[in-house]
């Protein structure tokens, strides 16, 4: 057995001998590549959903989410515009207002987007910019029948504005920011009043697919929050508001919710491996 | 700076004011349910036309008629009665208003015809020796006529169910395919059943559904196709034996058969039910079962009512208390006479 560990260790340096020889690297960040920072957050709040394809009531209750968000300087405009992409993702469940009936929902969104930021101020950074999003969930709905659940789906294109406040309070560092996306244009699923998905597998979705815009799906989201360092850590809490809503087909559907946001903040630096010229 | 600031609380502003509201403004009391419930049948329901010819009355009458019969203080009873009173004017099989009370309903569609059916009298046909694919329960009749009886559509039928009881029949003169007293199920079996009884692509009907609120709001006819099935496929007589209770699922299976070679329908009008039902709700909770989506057959005719058999029978029930089904006689002696 050691005489194996022995033999693979030497093809493994014979492969890799500047890997061995640790002293010869120095890591260095990468030309023109900002720090990252990166934001991965909890949430629960409240939620109050409506989905006239499966119920006029509106179903009110609790949502969990889970927010992953990434934003990191670029090179363009003389370092002015950042990177941003942001995963979302919630669970709902809710209660009709008699509470004879319980809906279930899931959400999963990604966006994508630059911005481009100014400094009006000392620590105050502001920022506008676009965001390509997409939105894929559904609705599951306990009372049965042939239309116990509905699928939402809709890629857009957000205008996104947001302004940041670094500060000190006390001695403790402090940054308060804020962010509102809302989708301008874009394609969204939604079956036709009466339409039943079993016609819906037999004819395709060709028909069911719309343009979307603020006049019939007014969508929103914005976030608030604030950072704080403890020790090496960026804790963030903040608010989200995340509504989303459409009026097509004759059938109206609104998923807002409200939720507090509790997660860290970190940034990283990506780094080459320089050889050492000694 | 103050620009942007602007922009954005005019831009959260805007958002905020124009946030969608549900524009279901129903109460729950006796009249907002009331109300609920007849908006729902009156946007949603796709028969309401069709009903309104066909039964004689005006559903906005109706409004007027059953808000008459509500009171102040209604008990959850005497609410349930006046709803399920009024949504018994559409006499659907598929329209219901269910509730921890009762299920409300109207099943004039077989409880006010005979039922052309002794289950026990069926079974002795079947003895105890038959096969069991699935809802599918089949054997081998002394004069080499195969008797399948199909009680439900609800559970699934395997493809190899039906090819392993059609290569169990092969060397029969005819079938029986006995549906009376299936309620219906999922269209899929009932699809699924049909395939085996044609070789072509056959057209069989058209499908509907309302495309917004008014009442004649519908898309264009969608056609039904049945495509014959890959695996093993019928290709002698057969009789479909059929009465009151044949509903939803299995009056859309006589449809479809209907339209195959070699298929007779014999026995009392089917019940119908052509509709496919969604389920909403009122503001009391109670769930309520309504047509959404409707079918035609293949000449654009409606089958809500039933389907009327190519050939009429009736269960004799004299002959019935001496052991025997006259339906099956009947269906056994026209599968000889094909021969």
């Amino acid at each position: 057995m050691k005489q194996t560990c022995f033999l693979f260790l030497s093809v493994l340096l014979a492969f890799f001998p500047k890997v061995a020889s640790a002293e010869d690297i120095e890591l260095q960040p990468v030309d023109g590549r900002s720090p990252t920072e990166r934001a991965f957050m909890l949430g629960i709040g409240s939620t109050n959903q409506l989905d006239t394809y499966l119920s006029p009531m509106s179903y009110k209750g609790t949502q969990l989410s889970f927010l992953a968000r990434s934003e990191r300087m670029t090179h363009l405009a003389s370092r002015h515009v950042s990177f941003q992409n942001t995963f979302h993702a919630t669970f709902t469940s809710a209660d009709n207002p008699a509470g004879t009936a319980s809906c279930l929902g899931g959400r999963l969104a990604y966006d994508a987007g630059w911005h481009y930021h100014f400094s009006p101020l000392p620590h105050f950074d502001l920022k506008g910019g676009a965001l390509v999003g997409a939105d894929l969930g559904f609705l599951y709905n306990d009372h049965g029948g042939n239309n116990p659940a509905q699928g939402h789906f809709s890629i857009d294109l957000s205008l996104s504005a947001g302004a940041a406040y670094s500060f000190r309070l006390r001695k403790l560092p402090l940054r308060v920011g804020y962010q509102a996306d809302m989708p301008m244009v874009g394609m969204m699923f939604s079956p036709e009043f009466g339409e039943s998905y079993y016609e819906i597998s037999q004819r395709g979705v060709g028909h069911n697919l719309l343009c979307a815009h603020p006049g019939n799906a007014l969508c929103f989201r914005q976030t608030l929050m604030l950072d704080f360092h403890l020790k090496r850590i960026t804790l963030r809490v903040g608010y989200l508001c995340d509504i989303r809503q459409s009026n097509a087909h004759s059938l109206k559907y609104r998923d807002a919710s409200h939720s507090f946001m509790f997660g860290i903040a970190r940034h990283f630096q990506l780094m080459k491996r320089v050889k050492n010229e000694k | 700076m103050n620009r942007f600031f602007t922009f954005l609380l005019t831009f959260v502003s805007i958002f905020i004011v124009s946030c969608q509201k549900s524009d279901y403004d129903y109460d729950d009391t006796p009249q907002g349910n009331l109300d609920a419930l007849w908006t729902l049948i009156d946007q949603r329901y796709c028969f309401l036309t069709y009903k309104e010819e066909q039964l004689g009355f005006k559903w906005t009458d109706i409004h007027a008629k059953y808000s008459a019969k509500l009171g102040g203080e209604m008990s959850r009873v005497q609410l349930f009665e006046v709803l399920s009173q009024m949504l018994s004017e559409l006499k659907d099989g598929h329209v219901n208003i269910s509730t921890s009370l009762d299920l409300g309903r109207n099943w004039s569609w077989k409880e006010d015809f005979p039922e052309n059916l002794n289950t026990e009298l069926r079974q002795s046909y079947l003895g105890s020796d038959y096969h069991i694919g699935s809802s599918l329960r089949y054997t081998i009749l002394p004069d080499n006529i195969a008797f399948v009886v199909c009680e439900s559509f609800s559970s699934a039928i395997g493809d190899g169910n039906l090819s392993d009881m059609l290569t169990y029949l092969r060397l029969c003169d005819g079938m029986i395919i006995d549906i009376r007293g299936n309620g219906g199920g999922e269209l899929t079996n009932a699809e699924k059943l049909s395939r085996r009884f044609t070789n072509e692509k056959r057209l069989v009907g058209y499908t509907l559904h309302k495309t917004g609120t008014a009442h004649d709001d519908f898309s264009e006819p969608r056609a039904e196709y049945i495509e014959p099935s890959d695996g093993v496929r019928w290709q002698k007589p057969v009789v479909v034996l059929t009465n009151r209770s044949c509903y939803s699922a299995a009056n859309i299976f006589v449809r479809n058969m209907r339209e195959m070679p070699l298929v007779t329908i014999m026995g009392d009008r089917t019940g119908g039910g052509s509709g496919m039902p969604f389920t909403s709700e009122l503001p009391i909770g109670w769930s309520v079962r309504f047509s959404a989506v409707l079918s035609l057959d293949a000449r654009g005719g409606q089958t809500e009512f039933g389907i009327e058999p190519d050939v009429s029978s009736a269960l004799d029930d004299a002959l019935a208390a001496q052991g025997t089904d006259s339906m099956i006689e009947q269906a056994r002696a026209y599968l000889k006479s094909q021969r």
